[in-house]
């Protein structure tokens, strides 16, 4: 039996998702090994239960929040798909202020017709069982965890700096033409794909697990910018509310 | 053996020549933006005046990644990769970077020898090429003298005019073969021993000192700085380390098992199944790096396994210096032992 | 230029195809395997050696041997359920194909065991690299003095080895002391951690050698209760877990010190293991 797979979207630019539909020489060997039973942006079907759920988009909404738990009950496997599942992403950026100042600028009048939460990862709700990263998350990585799965075997997400995909691909530093990247501290797994075109990474696969964030201060600190540029570079894909944040 | 003299306007023809003979990997700014060696396809491309490569030509023997074997996963069959020999020119290679590959070759030919690198290896052919050291390199500290031919089969000492051209070997005097645009040249070899960064002490004392730095603070000073990105590993040109995995293709029917370049510096490098990480600060970590460096190969063969080519510190994003680390052992060291002597002379008064 | 002697070299990366041949499920967490390799070929290794498993598809892992050089045909593994091989290993059924590299590393020092008498101190898992010297020692009686086994678990379900614990009780030859850290309504043996049977015991001591194996914390305090007794530390052997790639001493994950475990140990003599630091 092949294993039914649905694809859900919450809060988030459904990024990921297009890019999933990209894909055109794996598609049918994908095809070929799951059921996609449910998946808004590219089917009609709907169905009860599914074996793995994948999830884009952050949590924002009370409605958001009774769907990500009916969807959990659903679900033997729920990952989490791209920076705003996993760790918010861009979306976090409005629990910088009140929220009831965020949802006036956004809705204006209107305002109480859209009752609205802080934007936080699905793991502040729900248990998740992997992660995709990524802002989007790469057409390899995706593979990557769907091949491990139906292998039975739990997808490796590297746990260390971008600077060891970048320096195995021989890229220059682009601290040395006067960015400021945020690759030193942050998750690899996109095979440096910014910094491959020399571009800076801006740290869209959030921190390495065990960050030393005092010394990646320092380094931004040593580069022009202020303290508290600096630690808004570091919490953009990083919001303080991860596992257990509101549970 | 003999030397010879290579104008500035014969390089490119020089390379060119090379180049009609065997592949030339040599080094090139054009492909990565940083300083990396590359096949040579326009000897104009070559650089030859530059400070050091992002990495050594240990990738040559010892692949960022590579594949080990592949598999079939119907029948549980695999076959066996074949290893080419990498048969070619490496130009203008600093000393440094050829002694870390002599270096390489201990570690893979000791216990037990690997087929993977040491057929790669073997038909490597090198000419070498002085430099000027700037303020990272460090490699007369560890014995490697600016013009150290040591392993070269051809070597061009940069002069005013040109290069003089040492033929060191059979090998590379065979390379010159047929090449008309040089000449006899008399005369003493250029010298240049100005280097802007040492170390305080030479690998002998070095040892002592090592014997009883475990528990210096730097290793906490040096962790508070440190994000353990893993670049002074990857660019070290003695670090060997790998991790290997399995890659399984989509169609779920076939697969390879790679490895890829590793570091200790990186958390997970230590960690077992079930979790436990058994050097989990990043104060060990560094301390482990700079001892394997200094201590742990270098107590059985007596010398340093470090080249000084400045690598772990100019691309360290958070500026730490190994000079500055090593040096501070030494110092800490020499005061610990005038305190010593000074206990010895009072407990003797 | 590098010169290899008679040519090619051996090959370091290559597993041997090998054929399941039975499983025993121990607990909930152990499972015991039978391994033949091509043409029934004994793996010629010595207790306390480990090899890699080697799995395809999903990687490599170093699982110490718990069979004894001394039995032919075929060796076996104990394993633990504790990551992504080992729980792929657990699914697998008499008959599959698993791949095997080794044996590796540095076993017991038999011969400076001949003739003397051997205590066994195993903690939870640390029985089953001691399984291999125990049986090796059962099946050469004659060669060693008298064989004393310590055996701690946590708590009787996770005993291992059912069948030959038995067979251990009641054999005269061999001096038999299990613990378990807490006990439940079946069990009337001792309950405590294993260091609790080290001070009942009657050792010569200059002519006992000492193999211990079982999780980190519990090194130091058997290594405390075997010194307050008088053992010599010359006496003592250990096996280190670390992680062992490659097997072979080149990828470096398993380096403590000088030493690489995959090379030197995992059984190290503990006077070479107090001059290391990090090792316990």
């Amino acid at each position: 039996m092949k294993p039914k797979v649905a694809v859900f979207d919450f809060t988030g630019c459904e990024g990921c998702e297009l890019n999933k539909l990209n894909f055109e020489n794996e598609l049918l060997d994908i095809i070929a090994h799951i059921d996609f039973v449910e998946w808004r942006e590219a089917m009609d079907d709907k169905a009860d239960e599914y074996d793995i759920a994948f999830i884009e988009g952050s949590i924002s909404t009370p409605e958001c929040v009774d769907r990500i738990h009916d969807i959990r009950n659903r679900s033997k496997i729920l990952i989490a798909l791209g920076a705003c599942a996993v760790c918010g992403g861009m979306n976090a950026m409005k629990n910088q202020k009140p929220l009831e100042v965020a949802r006036e600028e956004v809705y204006g009048k209107d305002k109480d017709l859209f009752p609205t939460l802080p934007a936080l990862p699905l793991s502040a709700y729900v248990k998740v069982d992997f992660e995709i990263r990524g802002c989007p998350m790469t057409q390899q990585e995706f593979l990557r965890v769907v091949t491990a799965l139906l292998m039975g075997k739990n997808p490796i997400i590297p746990d260390y700096a971008v600077c060891v995909e970048c320096k195995l691909k021989e890229n220059e530093c682009v601290y040395g033409n006067g960015m400021i990247c945020m690759g030193p501290i942050t998750r690899a797994g996109c095979d440096a794909q910014c910094p491959s075109f020399g571009q800076y990474c801006i740290g869209c696969r959030g921190l390495v697990s065990h960050p030393n964030k005092e010394a990646m201060i320092e380094i931004l600190t040593n580069h022009g910018l202020s303290v508290d540029e600096a630690d808004k570079k570091m919490s953009l894909f990083n919001t303080e509310n991860r596992e257990g944040g509101l549970k | 053996m003999k030397g010879m003299f290579l104008s500035k306007e014969s390089v490119v023809p020089f390379i060119e020549h090379l180049a009609s003979q065997q592949k030339v990997f040599a080094p090139n700014k054009k492909v990565h933006g940083s300083i990396t060696f590359e096949e040579v396809n326009d000897a104009n491309d070559v650089v030859l005046n530059y400070a050091r490569a992002l990495l050594s030509v240990k990738k040559y023997f010892l692949p960022q990644r590579e594949t080990l074997l592949k598999y079939k996963l119907d029948d549980n069959s695999f076959e066996k990769q074949e290893i080419e020999q990498v048969n070619a020119i490496f130009l203008g290679v600093h000393n440094y970077d050829l002694q870390a590959v002599l270096k390489l070759d201990y570690n893979f030919k000791n216990n037990n020898p690997e087929k993977n690198y040491l057929k790669r290896r073997e038909g490597a052919v090198f000419v070498g090429i002085s430099y000027e050291p700037d303020n990272f390199h460090f490699s007369q500290s560890v014995g490697i003298d600016p013009h150290n031919t040591n392993g070269f089969d051809l070597f061009l000492h940069k002069t005013e005019e040109g290069f003089v051209l040492e033929v060191l070997t059979k090998s590379g005097e065979k390379l010159l073969d047929g090449f008309g645009e040089i000449s006899e040249f008399q005369g003493e070899y250029p010298r240049n021993e100005n280097f802007n960064a040492s170390l305080y002490a030479p690998q002998s004392k070095l040892k002592e000192v090592f014997a009883n730095s475990y528990d210096n603070p730097i290793w906490k000073e040096m962790a508070e700085k440190c994000v353990g990105c893993g670049t002074c590993n990857l660019t070290c040109p003695t670090c060997f380390c790998f991790n290997v995995e399995d890659n399984v293709g989509i169609t779920l029917k076939d697969g390879s098992r790679d490895r890829h370049l590793d570091g200790c510096m990186l958390r997970g490098f230590t960690e077992v199944a079930g979790g436990e990480i058994f050097r989990d600060e990043l104060a060990g970590r560094m301390r482990h790096r700079i001892y394997r460096k200094f201590k742990y190969i270098s107590d059985i063969t007596g010398e340093p396994w470090c080249v000084g080519c400045g690598r772990c510190t100019i691309f360290c994003p958070a500026g730490i210096s190994i000079v500055d680390i090593v040096n501070r052992l030494v110092s800490d060291y020499d005061k610990q032992q005038v305190l010593n002597e000074g206990q010895m002379t009072s407990v003797l008064d | 230029m590098i010169k290899t002697k008679n040519g090619e070299l051996k090959e370091l990366y290559y597993p041997t195809i090998s054929e399941i041949t039975k499983i025993e499920k121990f607990t909930d967490k152990e499972k015991w395997f039978e391994i033949r390799l091509p043409n029934g070929d004994d793996l010629q290794h010595q207790p306390g050696q480990f090899v890699e498993v080697s799995l395809f598809g999903i990687g490599e892992a170093p699982i110490s041997v718990t069979s004894s050089p001394t039995k032919k045909g075929a060796f076996e593994l104990c394993v633990r359920e504790t990551g992504m091989l080992t729980e792929v290993m657990h699914r697998m059924e008499s008959g599959d194909k698993i791949g095997i590299r080794g044996p590796f590393g540095q076993g017991y020092d038999i011969d400076a065991m001949k003739g003397k008498d051997i205590l066994i101190i195993g903690g939870g898992i640390g029985i089953v690299p001691l399984r291999s010297l125990i049986n090796y020692v059962i099946d050469n009686r004659q060669d060693f003095g008298k064989l004393i086994i310590c055996y701690g678990a946590k708590t009787p379900d996770e005993l291992l080895y059912p069948e030959e614990l038995k067979r251990w009780e009641k054999d005269d030859n061999i001096e038999f002391h299990l613990t378990v850290d807490q006990g439940d309504e079946n069990w009337s043996g001792n309950v405590g951690v294993i260091t609790t049977l080290i001070p009942g015991l009657k050792l010569d001591l200059k002519n006992t050698i000492a193999a211990v194996t079982g999780p980190p914390i519990m090194y130091k305090f058997v290594l405390l209760s075997l010194q307050s007794k008088g053992l010599p530390d010359e006496n003592v052997y250990m096996s280190l877990e670390r992680r062992m790639k490659c097997g072979v001493g080149k990828c470096g994950h398993c380096q403590i010190n000088h030493s690489y475990v995959c090379q030197d140990g995992p059984v190290y003599h503990y006077p070479t293991l107090k001059t290391m630091e990090e090792a316990i």
